[in-house]
C-alpha cells in the first residue's frame, strides 16, 4: 500500500506540479491565469501517442516534436486569446478568451482523435519494477523543469529580463525590454513544459481529450496552494496533493478521495488565502 | 378548319408513336414509396455503433429494392445523421415527421439521442421503431406507436446478474461503475437484483474513471472477498484498467459486464493479452459463436450474405449490423402485411410474435414494446473475437 501511495502519488504530483509551473510561467509574463495549461498536457499526451504510437516515429523525434508543438501553440494562445484582452485586463476577458480557445482545441482533438483513451507507447524498452519509468519519468521532468528554469531566471540574461517583465511591466518596458517579445517566449516556454507533463505522464494518465478538465483543475491547485507565480510553491503542491490524493484513494476510496482532496483545497485557501509558499501583498500606503 | 378523318387517324398514329417512344405522354403515378426516416449517429463520439447498424440498414434497404420493393413500392431511406448530439437527432426527427411526411421512423440509434427525439416522434403521431437500451424509451401509454426491437437496461443486467449467480455460482460480488448517469443508474437497479438472486454485494462504490490507479478500490473489492466484480461503464479506460489491475495483482477473479468490456478500444489498452482472459461481456444468443465453433444458422446465412456484398465485418461488431438489418426487414415485412399508415403500423405490431430476425425473435403486444426476449440476452468471452462475433461464455448450452 505504502509502496503505490508513494510511486503513483508522487508521479501524479510531479504532472500536477509541471502543469501548475506552465500557469506560473504565463502568469509571470503577462499577468493573465491562462486555461490553456491543461489543454498544453493532454495534446502532451495525444501528440506523443499520435507521432510514436500511431506514426511509428523514433521516440526521441516524437518527443521533440511534442515540444515543439507545445511551443507552438504556446505562441498561438498568447497571439489569439491573451493579447487581444491584455489592455482590458481589469475586466478578466482572459478567462473567456483562454477558456474558449482551450475548449475549442479539446473539442477539436475529440473530433479528429477520439473520445475514447488510448494507448500510450512505452517511451524506453526496459522491464517495469515497483517503480516503473511511468513513475519516475514525471518525476524526472519536474527535476529538470525546476532545475531549468532556476538556472534561466538566475543565469540568462534572458531570464532575467523575464523577472523584470513579472516584477514590473512598466519598468522594463521604460528600460527598452521587449515587453511583447518576451511575453511571446514566455508561452513558449509554458507550452513546452505543459507538453512536457502531458509526455512524461502518458503512460500512466494515456492519450485521452478528457485529460484536459482533469489536468486544468488539479494543475490549478498547487498554484493556489503554492501561491501564485511561485515554480517551488507548485512543485511542493504538486507532490503533496498528489500524495494525499493517493492516500484518500487508499483510505476513502471511490469518489470520496476527490472530496477530501477538495476539502482540504478550501480549508488551506480558507486558512491562508495567499497559498503555503506566498507572502501576504502588501500595499504601500 | 374542318376536322377530317384523315387528320384525326394521322394525329391519333402520331400519339401512340410518341407514346411509345416515350417523349410524351400522359404521367403514369409510380408506386409511392415507403419513407423511413433514418436517424442514425454516423458521426461523433457514438459513431462507432451508428456505422456498424448503417451497414445492415443500407443492405436490407438495397436488397428489398432490388428485389422490387414492398408490393411494388421501393423504400425510401431518408437519412438525417444526428451527429451523435440529441440537439441534432430531435432537429432530425422534427423535419423527418413533419416536412418529409415519413411513413416511420428508425432510430435514433442511441440512448442519449432516443431520450430526446422520442417524445417529439411520438407527439407527431409517426410509429418508430429504435434499438435503445435505455428503460424509459419504450411506454405504452406516453409513447404508443414506439417500439424497441433490442433488449433493455434490465435484460443486460439480469444476463450478467444470472450468469455471475447461476452459471459462475459466485455469491460474493464487487459491483463498481464510473461517476457517470449511466454507470451510477446501473449500480442502483443491477445491486438490488443482484441480492434478490441471492448473492451478496461484498463492494459497491462509484469509482473516478479518470484515476490512473485503481488498485485500492481493487484492494478493498478483494479484502471483502469479492468472487467476481461487475464494472458498469462504458468509458474504456476504466474498463481496461480494472483488467490490468487484476492481472497484476495476480487476482484470478472473473470479471462480467457491459459490451464495452469486449470493445476494440478496451483491448488496445491493455498492457498484456491474457488480462482480458476470464473476462465476460453481454452479448446475444443469435450472432455468438456456440460450442462447435459455429454461429446459428440464420446467423451463418446472414454472415455469407454479407461476404458476398463485401461487406467488412472485422472493424464492426456483427450483432450491429444484424440489428440494422432486422430494423429495415420487420419494417419491410409490415407495411408488405398490413400497410403503412401509422394505425395499420401499430396494430401489426401490437400482435407481433416471434418475428424470425438475424439478431433476435421480436414478439410484441399491447401492453408490451419491447420485443428482445429475455433467454436471448447472454455472456460471451471478449477474448474470442473474430469476424465481428465472439464465443459464447463457459456454461451456456449452444
Amino acid at each position: 500500500m505504502i509502496e503505490s501511495i508513494v510511486s503513483y502519488g508522487l508521479a501524479v504530483g510531479a504532472v500536477y506540479a509541471l502543469i501548475g509551473i506552465t500557469y506560473n510561467v504565463m502568469f509571470s509574463a503577462s499577468r493573465v491565469f491562462s486555461f490553456t495549461a491543461g489543454m498544453l498536457g493532454m495534446l502532451g499526451g495525444v501528440l506523443g501517442a499520435l507521432f510514436i504510437g500511431k506514426l511509428g516515429l523514433p521516440t526521441i523525434v516524437g518527443f521533440v516534436l511534442v515540444l515543439a508543438c507545445g511551443a507552438v501553440l504556446g505562441v498561438i494562445t498568447e497571439i489569439v486569446a491573451v493579447r487581444p484582452v491584455l489592455k482590458s485586463i481589469e475586466q478578466h476577458l482572459y478567462v473567456l478568451s483562454t477558456l474558449a480557445f482551450a475548449l475549442l482545441i479539446q473539442q477539436f482533438t475529440a473530433i479528429e482523435w477520439g473520445t475514447e483513451a488510448q494507448p500510450f507507447p512505452r517511451l524506453i524498452p526496459i522491464s517495469s519494477g515497483w517503480f516503473d519509468q511511468q513513475f519516475w519519468l514525471p518525476l524526472l521532468a519536474c527535476a529538470a523543469t525546476i532545475v531549468g528554469l532556476e538556472l534561466l531566471y538566475r543565469r540568462t540574461l534572458v531570464g532575467r529580463a523575464f523577472l523584470a517583465i513579472a516584477e514590473d511591466s512598466y519598468a522594463a518596458r521604460a528600460l527598452g525590454l521587449p515587453e511583447q517579445r518576451l511575453r511571446l517566449a514566455s508561452f513558449a516556454l509554458a507550452g513546452i513544459i505543459g507538453a512536457l507533463a502531458g509526455f512524461t505522464g502518458g503512460e500512466m494518465l494515456l492519450a485521452f481529450f478528457g485529460n484536459q478538465a482533469i489536468l486544468s483543475f488539479y494543475g490549478f491547485v498547487p498554484v493556489a496552494l503554492g501561491g501564485m507565480g511561485s515554480n517551488r510553491g507548485a512543485v511542493i503542491g504538486g507532490l503533496a496533493l498528489g500524495l494525499f490524493q493517493q492516500a484518500a484513494n487508499f483510505l476513502v476510496g471511490g469518489i470520496f478521495a476527490a472530496v477530501a482532496v477538495f476539502v482540504v483545497f478550501i480549508a488551506v485557501l480558507l486558512l491562508r488565502p495567499e497559498g503555503l509558499a506566498g507572502a501576504a501583498a502588501s500595499r504601500r500606503v | 378548319m374542318s376536322i377530317k378523318r384523315r387528320h384525326v387517324l394521322s394525329g391519333s398514329a402520331a400519339g401512340v408513336a410518341s407514346l411509345a417512344s416515350g417523349f410524351v405522354g400522359p404521367a403514369i403515378a409510380a408506386p409511392e414509396p415507403i419513407k423511413v426516416g433514418y436517424l442514425p449517429a454516423l458521426t461523433g463520439p457514438s459513431s462507432s455503433t451508428g456505422i456498424g447498424i448503417n451497414r445492415g440498414t443500407e443492405l436490407a434497404v438495397n436488397e428489398i429494392n432490388a428485389a422490387g420493393g414492398v408490393n411494388g413500392r421501393k423504400i425510401e431511406l431518408i437519412v438525417r445523421d444526428t451527429q451523435s448530439d440529441p440537439t441534432k437527432a430531435v432537429n432530425g426527427a422534427a423535419e423527418l415527421t413533419k416536412r418529409q411526411k415519413v411513413n416511420i421512423v428508425w432510430g435514433p440509434l442511441n440512448s442519449g439521442e432516443s431520450l430526446a427525439a422520442v417524445p417529439l416522434v411520438a407527439r407527431d403521431g409517426i410509429p418508430q421503431l429504435h434499438p435503445c437500451w435505455v428503460d424509459s424509451l419504450t411506454d405504452v401509454k406516453k409513447y404508443p406507436m414506439c417500439f424497441r426491437d433490442a433488449p433493455t437496461n434490465q435484460q443486460i443486467g439480469a444476463a450478467a446478474n444470472h450468469y455471475v449467480v447461476d452459471v459462475l455460482k459466485r455469491k460474493k460480488v464487487a459491483v463498481v461503475s464510473d461517476t457517470t448517469g449511466y454507470g451510477t443508474a446501473s449500480v442502483e437497479a443491477y445491486v438490488p437484483m443482484l441480492k434478490e438472486k441471492g448473492a451478496t454485494v461484498v463492494y459497491q462504490a462509484n469509482i473516478d474513471a479518470a484515476n490512473p490507479d485503481l488498485k485500492p478500490d481493487m484492494l478493498r473489492m478483494r479484502e471483502a472477498g469479492a468472487e467476481a466484480i461487475m464494472p458498469w461503464s462504458v468509458n474504456a479506460g476504466f474498463l481496461a484498467r480494472i483488467c490490468n489491475t487484476r492481472g497484476k495483482m495476480e487476482w484470478d477473479v472473473p470479471i462480467v459486464g457491459q459490451t464495452t468490456l469486449g470493445s476494440g478500444q478496451t483491448k488496445a489498452l491493455l498492457e498484456k493479452p491474457e488480462y482480458w482472459n476470464k473476462v465476460y461481456s453481454n452479448n446475444f444468443r443469435n450472432v455468438c459463436f456456440g460450442k462447435d465453433g459455429k454461429l446459428p444458422p440464420r446467423a451463418t446465412e446472414f454472415v455469407e450474405k454479407l461476404r458476398k456484398a463485401k461487406i467488412d465485418m472485422g472493424d464492426t461488431l456483427l450483432w450491429w449490423i444484424a440489428l440494422g438489418y432486422d430494423g429495415i426487414r420487420l419494417i419491410a415485412d409490415t407495411v408488405k402485411a398490413a400497410g403503412s399508415s401509422p394505425e395499420q403500423i401499430t396494430e401489426y405490431w401490437n400482435k407481433l410474435k416471434d418475428w424470425p430476425g438475424v439478431y433476435g425473435n421480436i414478439t410484441f403486444t399491447p401492453q408490451q414494446h419491447n420485443g428482445f426476449q429475455d433467454d436471448e440476452v447472454v455472456m460471451c468471452e471478449v477474448n474470442s473475437l473474430r469476424d465481428g462475433a465472439f464465443n459464447l461464455a463457459p456454461g451456456y448450452a449452444s
